[in-house]
This record gives structure tokens, sequence and C-alpha cells, in this order.
């Protein structure tokens, strides 16, 4: 688009141009995504505020327990962003989300002067309701029929009216909504299911993670991820299948069970590699393949000897690009000690390029720090703290964790100016 | 030619490099070999640093200092830019980012551009196959930031527009997957924000303001927009300062009062005496040293509120449709 102002919004050469973005973004696996589609994990989000995952299949049906059942078919195709009421045990329609009913502010001079606890305000009894309920009343109407038999309802405040209705459609509604898996709703999942097993990693630590190591497209980035995988997720999104993520992980076997839920396409799960703390090191000789005529094996044997030989090779293949060295960055999110970490990573990154380690105790950083200081190989050790707030419909929470990050830039020396 | 899109090892001619000389002090440098560049520290010439590797310790010509080279990122950049205006800090850039769902292939609408720093980490973050649309009002802004995109490699990825957004609106329909806006009255640019969305996926908007009252007025229109999932946040980073210190005890307080005393009464005694006493000379202990940190008493305070909400798609039938709001009146 030119700098001066043009009478037309939008002249024809910039027509072309936005055309065929549109097109070539249509064509790119992350479009996938976008709608609700088969055999991928989607978040269900129910009236309660629980989340339920679940790999969707088509040709099935999906239980909520007492909110309901629907068909998957359903929903399969639909785009995603919408909620869905359940009626007649298994049929769904869809509900238009509002993000808040505007509260008028409250001029009726009603407060809670006169309020007093007492149950028989409410006419309608526990059996009533689940009369109604067997009888097929949609949530809807049982929260109307609910506020209808409150006898001091009028008396509430505008607030506490709001309020009220909340309640009630938390355990009267049969509206669900499926959620798309991105970084932040899978962050937020785990976040509240264990904090512990993603090492208490906060989602703005995360994002300043991967602001700060320049996690992008055609980047080779050593990651070190004792968080389930969700450091090695927000990694490989950002790649989007374009370079290299060399996973280290702990133990015999990697155990990244949070990039799944990602719904990448083979591009972006095809670039991540994976090695564990002990085949990384050129000494720790791995036992070598025995490689058998493949013509001689049976079809069942056959299957279960390329399987191994393809993990074998992909295991050499792996150990090859980390010796040849020249990494972009280097990611810690990890149990063991940075100092150690540092040691054994280092010499595979290229010269001026980002390293950050997090942890949630500051003491191990400190260490760290006056470490990498005291090596003379880095480049302005920084411990960083993040902190976040979050403002919602007037409540406050004040969410304030400690983290740190650590930015340096690895410098190379040389003999004769070092 | 640099590229904030792809690393190399060694610096070229025309390379831009960021010369480190300390935390607070970097700037840019386009490599030229006719070119020297002087700071406090002496004189370090372009053709000298030109073959080097990218993070190179490099002393000046008469070896009174030494500065880093370092490897442009949009994170760098943002410390050198030249302020054209208030830019977004790593704090908020991060979680916008993360919340915008950016990724390779995202298309962004941006508004306003201001001084481009912004500009540069969405556009690493989308490539090699995103877009950004970005949009200022200000002309010699808006040329100054184009510049810089073209010397940075990043002009295929990014188009800037000079545009009054309020008046004129952004020009674009069904096309973006996310849209930034760092205006002073967003609410005025929210419906046409709205028909730049790709009509039929969902998408994220932020609003980036620095006053409450702004949110308000921003958030009561994206509601009246059909936006939902309307959240307000508030980011920052402290840093932390790393220091050694030494760790006394009491017996260490007291020894400290004993030497005094110790050399009062040696004072007192060579006057009364006259002589020429040696002295006795002092051990001193070390003691052991604890690593620790602290916050700075002056950190970088409140930056703007980050109001984000939610696109949502068009049905393809828009008749199945119920009305939330009025069944419940």
């Amino acid at each position: 688009m030119s700098l001066e102002q043009s009478d037309s919004p939008v002249d024809s050469q910039n027509f072309d141009k936005i055309d065929s973005h549109n097109e070539s973004f249509e064509q790119d696996e992350h479009t996938d995504t976008l709608r609700i589609m088969d055999n991928q994990y989607v978040f269900i989000v129910l009236p309660s505020g629980n989340i339920k995952v679940v790999k969707l299949q088509k040709d099935t049906t999906v239980s909520l327990g007492k909110f309901g059942t629907f068909h998957t078919n359903d929903i399969i195709g639909k785009p995603f962003g919408h909620s869905y009421e359940i009626y007649d045990r298994d049929k769904i329609k869809v509900i238009r989300n509002v993000a808040f009913y505007e509260v008028d502010l409250d001029d009726s001079g009603a407060n809670n002067q006169e309020t007093i606890d007492d149950p028989s305000k409410q006419k309608l009894s526990y059996q009533d309701i689940e009369q109604l309920k067997k009888d097929g009343m949609e949530g809807q109407d049982i929260i109307k029929k609910v506020i209808e038999s409150h006898s001091s309802f009028d008396k509430k405040t505008e607030y506490s009216k709001a309020k009220y209705i909340k309640r009630k459609e938390s355990k009267f509604s049969r509206v669900f909504t499926p959620v798309r898996p991105t970084l932040y709703s899978v962050w937020e999942y785990f976040f509240a299911k264990n904090p512990s097993k993603i090492r208490d990693m906060r989602i703005d630590t995360l994002s300043q993670m991967l602001t700060l190591s320049n996690a992008r497209a055609y980047a080779k980035l050593l990651v070190v991820d004792d968080t389930q995988g969700l450091l090695i997720t927000g990694v490989m999104e950002r790649l989007g299948g374009y370079g290299i993520v060399l996973g280290i992980h702990d133990g015999e076997y990697h155990n990244y069970d949070i990039v799944r839920y990602m719904n990448f396409s083979k591009k972006v799960n095809d670039s991540l590699m994976v090695l564990s703390w002990q085949q990384i090191f050129k000494e720790e000789c791995q036992a070598p393949f025995n490689y058998q005529d493949e013509s001689k094996l049976s079809q069942k044997d056959l299957k279960f000897y390329l399987r191994k030989k393809a993990n074998y090779e992909k295991v050499q293949e792996a150990r090859k690009i980390l010796w040849k060295g020249g990494f972009d960055g280097l990611l810690v999110a990890s149990q063991y000690q940075p100092e150690s970490i540092l040691d054994t990573l280092v010499p595979y990154l290229a010269g001026s390029r980002p390293i950050i380690i997090y942890h949630i105790n500051r003491e191990v950083l400190v260490n760290t720090c006056v470490h990498m200081r005291i090596s003379g190989k880095f480049l302005n050790p920084q411990i960083t703290e993040s902190w976040l707030r979050q403002y919602q419909h007037g409540h406050i929470e004040n969410d304030m964790v400690f983290v740190c990050i650590f930015k340096i830039s690895k410098a190379v020396m040389y003999a004769n100016f070092g | 030619m640099t590229s904030f899109l792809s690393y190399k090892t060694y610096i070229e001619e025309g390379d831009l490099v960021i010369a480190y000389i300390s935390r607070e002090n970097m700037t840019p440098l386009i490599m030229d070999p006719k070119l020297t560049y002087n700071n406090k520290f002496g004189t370090f010439r372009h053709s000298d640093m030109i073959g080097k590797e990218y993070g190179t310790k490099m002393p000046s010509h008469n070896g009174r200092g030494f500065m880093y080279l370092l490897h442009p990122t949009p994170e760098l950049w943002t410390h050198v830019v030249p302020h054209r205006t208030q830019i977004l800090y790593i704090a908020d850039i991060s979680f916008i980012t993360t919340y915008l769902d950016l990724k390779p292939g995202s298309i962004i609408l941006e508004s306003g551009t201001g001084s481009g720093s912004f500009s540069h980490s969405l556009a690493r973050t989308i490539a090699p196959n995103g877009h950004l649309y970005t949009f200022e009002y200000h002309e010699e802004r808006a040329k100054a930031a184009k510049q810089d995109f073209e010397r940075h490699g990043l002009s295929d990825l990014i188009t800037v527009e000079c545009r009054d957004v309020y008046k004129e609106g952004f020009g674009i329909t069904d096309l973006v997957h996310a849209v930034f806006l760092d205006l002073p009255a967003p609410w005025d640019a929210i419906a046409s924000a709205k028909a730049a969305f790709k009509q039929k996926r969902i998408g994220k908007i932020c609003c980036f303001s620095p006053c409450i009252e702004q949110v308000q007025r921003a958030c009561a229109s994206l509601n009246e927009h059909g936006f939902v999932e309307i959240k307000m946040f508030e980011c920052l980073i402290r840093n932390q300062e790393v220091h050694t210190i030494p760790v006394y005890t009491v017996k260490d307080a007291v020894s400290k009062i004993k030497v005094q005393q110790d050399k009062k009464r040696k004072r007192n005694e060579e006057e009364a005496s006259d002589s020429k006493a040696a002295k006795s000379p002092r051990i001193k202990q070390d003691p052991p040293n604890l690593y620790v940190s602290k916050t700075p008493t002056e950190a970088k305070g409140h930056t703007s509120y980050l109001t984000f909400a939610t696109f949502l798609p068009v049905l393809d039938d828009e008749v199945e449709i119920i009305d939330k709001v009025n069944e419940l009146d």
C-alpha cells in the first residue's frame, strides 16, 4: 500500500495482494484448527465452569454427565466460538454468546437491609425442580421458573439479581462451549489441573521465554523441558514446522504429554527431535543397531523391525545435529541445576544467541547468575520477575507469583582479543 | 543485508549490528567499511568488524575499551529504536503475542504503527507466510517505519498505510485473524476492526490503553459490537539485582570492637613510652559470601491496561441463533 492517502480505501493492486495472502493462508495447515474437526482434541467448558478434554471421534456421542449428551457430528465442521444448549436429552442448538449484560446503575433504592436468610422464599423445592427436569423442561426455562418462584427477587439490587441468575445458570443451564486448544487454553487447563506438573509456570512467563528466545520460523533451538512438554509446545508452535526443536529430556523416554493437545500438523510435529541426557554424550555409546535383511523377515516382524530401525536412526540423526552445533538459543525449565545444564549445552550454541532459564525459586537462579558472571562466556545475565493481574467483571484477582528468567547473549571470545 | 528473520554467523558489509557497550548503552551500526564508530572507549572501525563472528568482544582501535557485536533481534531493536512515540515493552509484547494466538501464518492488523518496534516483533512471529497490516496516521512516522522495515528485510511481511482510521476505517474486510489497537480512542475504530476480521472463524482483539477510563469505554464498545470474553490484564517485569554480600556474625562484631580497643590502647602506650613499637600485623579473615538478589527501589511501573476480547464467527445459518438475552427477559 502506498504511504499517500488515496480516495479509494483499497486500490486494485492491494486487492490482488490481499487475495493472494488470503489464499496462501487457506492452504496452510493451521486452518484446520479453526473449525471443530474429527479426531482432534477439544476442551469442553461445562456450565459448572469445569473443563473436560475430549478427542472427538465422528459418529459417536460425548457424555457431559448431569448436563446431558451430544452427538459429535453435530459440532464437527462448525467454527469455534459458539456455545450449544442441550435439549431433548441429546439434541443441541447454538446459543449466541454475549460478553456481559449491562447492569443499570441502581436507582431502585434496593439494598440488603431487609435481607434475611430464609430458604422459604424459594417456593420451588428440590423435588419440584427434579420433576421439571424429568418432564424435559429446558435449562433456561427452569432458571426462569426458579426466579419467578423467588418471593423477594424484586427486592434484590440489580447487581445481586445478576449474581443470582449467574449462580442458577451454573446449576441448571445445559450450555456447553467447545474451546479450541491454543497455547493459552492448553496452559490454562494444565495450570488449573496441576500447576506443579508444569513447574508452576505462568502464561506471562512462558510468553516472555518465547519472545526473549526469539523463537520463530527457521530457528534451531535447544529446549530442556521438565514441564510435561508445555515449553516445547510453545516453541514448536512459534516455529510452525520451519526449523528444528531439539528437546533434551529426563529419563529414558520423553514425557511431553502436553504437545498432543495442540492438534499440531504433521509438519509441526516433525520439527521436534528428542534426546535423553544420556544420549547427548559422545562417550555414552548407544548399543549399535542390528541391521537385518528385510526381505527375510515375516510381515509381522518386518513392521516391528522397521519401527525399531526408524527410532534408532532418528536418535542418530538428532545426535548428529546436536554435535554439529550452531544452535540459535537455549530454553530451560528443568529440575536439574542450571549451571550443569549450561556447561553441557552452551558449547552447541552459536555466538550472540539468547539463553533463557526459568525457575520458580529465585535462589536457584541467583547462584546461576553469579556462575555466569564469573565464567566470562555470557553477556548481561539478568534475573527478572514477572507480574500479572487480571481484572474481570469488577472482580480483581491479584496474581503475583515469583518467577525468574535469564536473558543472556552468548559472547564468542577470540584468543587474540580475549 | 540484515534480516530479522534468520540468523547469520559472520558479520558482512551492509549488516545491522547492535553494538553493546553496556546494558543501558547499545547502538545500531550498519556495516560500511568506510566508516568508524567513536564512543568514550575509543574508535571502532567497521572494517575491523566485518568478517567477525556475531557475539565478538571487539576492542577499540586504541585499546582503551571494548564492546560486543550482537546479532539484531526484535527485542534488541526495542532498546535501540529511535523513539518516535512511546513503545511497548517486553512484558506486554510477550503476553499480547500469546493471547492473540500469533504464530507463523497469522494475519494481523496493527494501529498505530508508532515507532514500528512492536511491528518488528509481530513480523518475526508470523513469518514466513503471515502478514501484518499496520496503520499510522502521522505521515513522517509511517515513512520512517516503512524505511526501517525495508532495511530490515521485513517489507514482504508488512504493509504500512498512512491513514486516519477513525475517519476512514481500515478499508480491509474478511481478512485478519487478530487486531491490535494502540489508539487513544479505540472505540472509534472497533466497528471497522470488526469488519476486518475473517468472518467465518474465531478471532482476538487487544486494546492497549494507559487509562482506566479508556478501558471502560473500549469494553462497552466491544460489548456493543458483539465481542465476547472481554478481559483486562496488566503485566509487568521487575528486574532483580544480584549481589555478593559478606556474612558477618556477632563474633565478628565483637572482634571489630576488640581491634579498635587494641588500637587505642597501643596508641596510648606509644604516647606514654614514646617508643616506636613495631605494629602487629592485623589478620583479616574474609567472611563467607552469600549470593543475594533484591528488587531495585525504582522499578518501572504501570505501562498500559491490556483489554482482550474474542470475535465470534458468523454462522453459516444465522437463523439457528437463539437470542439468549430475549429469552431471559
